[in-house]
């Protein structure tokens, strides 16, 4: 399980994250939601150790972020970050050569599902295959968690449609998946569990399901009533 | 493979076409000039045989017969311009080995700190490519006298040349006497200390990309810290080392460690911002 709690994070005199406190469990589609500038991105990046923060923790199985934990905890940001004069072929080596838990069958699987070409370079790849070839990077890990960051921005029709049945495979179905994302109403069906952000801290937590039932709203009705207040 | 070892080599093969294209320029520069020198003096050879007198035509004197030390000595232009060259090259390599990974849409920083490995191998790995980019320059220098030795023997006539000393031709010429060292000592004056700068430098770097806009005054302030560091001896005794209550060695071996102490801290600061304050 991740969990993160109290985490604090200041960022050009502003408190970006002011005791964030949530958790991500296994087997289970996490999704952080918030408006533009809550620092979802932030929470996912200091998931990962790529920017520090000034208070608070984080553990991923009970362990605090340590180098060997990247083998079992992969992140797909919202860019691709492989240079660009590589080629695919390249930057699928690069993984072999140095991840441990890096699944070569299963990579070469997910670049025929997504149509991918080897040889062709980073540089030369559309915003929508860039991110497709993204979440090969992360679905190719033999990783316990996901974290995606927007994985849906600015792709068309298709590449959504092809990245959204991904997440109904067998390849999401035991890992933790710890999302954010926007278009909320391509993914509500896929969610287990909700964590909206506002003003730096976690408004709501909650499992979608149980919301349905129990008080009969959507994670967007939820989302009015906490944004639109 | 030891990952360090693989970023190491990932970070030669991302250098490789402009090592290949420094090397390239250096052999184009300094054959050109040692042949077309060799050709002027030839040509000066021939006039003064068909004049039967002196001529300064190319040349205020050719001594009688070629060597490799005289043609050296007449083509240092030729040779420093692309050892500048690459010096200039590798000095910018310094701060774009690290910008590089941060820079453009795809930015390799977060796959590079997202690495299985102690976060202190990207900062070693980096020096290591760029200690290995400098000695296989050097090197291929190296390799190159032979070949131009051969060539002013295919150019010039047997009987109008004579053999030189590999040592005396690397001393007359003012870029390979700097280049490459000829006792230990001295090569461990130039590259320990090139490497060492290149160490602090890699740390402001980090200092900058960490704190951002304050990060470049954290960069300077290190930076100026260090050179105090080292120079603390004479600003404390003064320069003149005939007042200073120690001995030559002394002195020596105080520099030393200071030099050794600012590697250190480099090293260390370098690694813990990268594992703790580093921010994409």
């Amino acid at each position: 399980m991740i969990e993160v709690k109290e985490i604090r994070k200041r960022y050009r005199r502003r408190n970006v994250l002011n005791g964030v406190s949530f958790t991500a469990a296994k087997g289970e589609i996490t999704c952080l939601i918030g408006t533009n500038g809550a620092g979802k991105s932030t929470v996912l990046k200091a998931i990962m150790g790529l920017t520090p923060v000034s208070g608070g923790t984080i553990h991923i199985d009970g362990q605090t972020l340590m180098p060997e934990l990247y083998e079992k905890i992969s992140f797909v940001p919202d860019h691709l970050t492989m240079p660009a004069g590589m080629k695919l072929s390249d930057a699928l080596r690069f993984m072999a050569d140095f991840y441990d838990s890096w699944n070569e069958k299963r990579a070469d699987e997910l670049m025929k599902f997504f149509r991918l070409e080897h040889a062709v370079k980073i540089g030369s790849l559309s915003k929508g295959t860039a991110a497709k070839f993204s979440l090969v990077l992360g679905l190719g890990q033999d990783s316990d968690y996901l974290l995606l960051d927007e994985p849906f921005s600015g792709i068309d029709l298709f590449s959504r449609e092809a990245i959204t049945e991904v997440f109904t495979s067998d390849l999401i179905q035991h890992r933790g998946v710890l999302l954010t994302t926007h278009e909320i109403g391509d993914m509500e069906h896929l969610i287990d569990k909700a964590v909206l952000l506002k003003d730096g801290v976690v408004s709501q937590s909650f499992h979608c399901e149980e919301m349905r039932s129990e008080e009969g709203k959507s994670v967007i009705d939820v989302m009015r009533e906490v944004y639109r207040a | 493979m030891n990952r360090y070892l693989k970023l190491v080599h990932m970070e030669i093969h991302r250098f490789r076409w402009i090592l290949i294209a420094m090397m390239g320029i250096t052999a184009i520069f300094q054959f050109s000039g040692l042949i077309w020198t060799l050709k002027k003096a030839m040509a000066q050879f021939e006039e003064q045989k068909i004049q039967g007198s002196d001529t300064r035509k190319y040349f205020d004197s050719v001594p009688d017969t070629l060597t490799f030390e005289w043609a050296m000595s007449n083509t240092q232009m030729w040779f420093i311009l692309p050892v500048l060259l690459c010096i200039a090259v590798l000095s910018l390599y310094v701060f774009f080995i690290w910008y590089r990974d941060w820079m453009g849409r795809h930015t390799f920083i977060y796959r590079l700190l997202m690495l299985p490995t102690a976060r202190h191998n990207l900062f070693l790995a980096k020096i290591t490519a760029l200690l290995l980019f400098v000695l296989s320059i050097v090197a291929f220098q190296l390799v190159m006298l032979p070949v131009q030795e051969l060539v002013l023997k295919l150019v010039v006539p047997a009987e109008l040349r004579s053999e030189s000393h590999i040592v005396d031709v690397i001393n007359i010429n003012q870029a390979l006497v700097e280049l490459i060292p000829r006792q230990f000592e001295q090569f461990f004056y130039i590259y320990g200390l090139g490497t060492i700068a290149v160490l602090m430098l890699f740390t402001a770097i980090l200092l900058e990309r960490s704190y951002q806009r304050m990060g470049i005054l954290y960069g300077i302030l290190y930076l100026a810290g260090c050179v105090l560091v080292v120079a603390a001896p004479f600003l404390y005794f003064g320069l003149d080392s005939s007042i200073i209550p120690l001995y030559p060695m002394e002195i020596y071996v105080l520099v030393l460690l200071l030099f050794f102490v600012v590697a250190g801290v480099s090293v260390w600061l370098g690694s813990r911002l990268l594992a703790k304050k580093i921010t994409v």
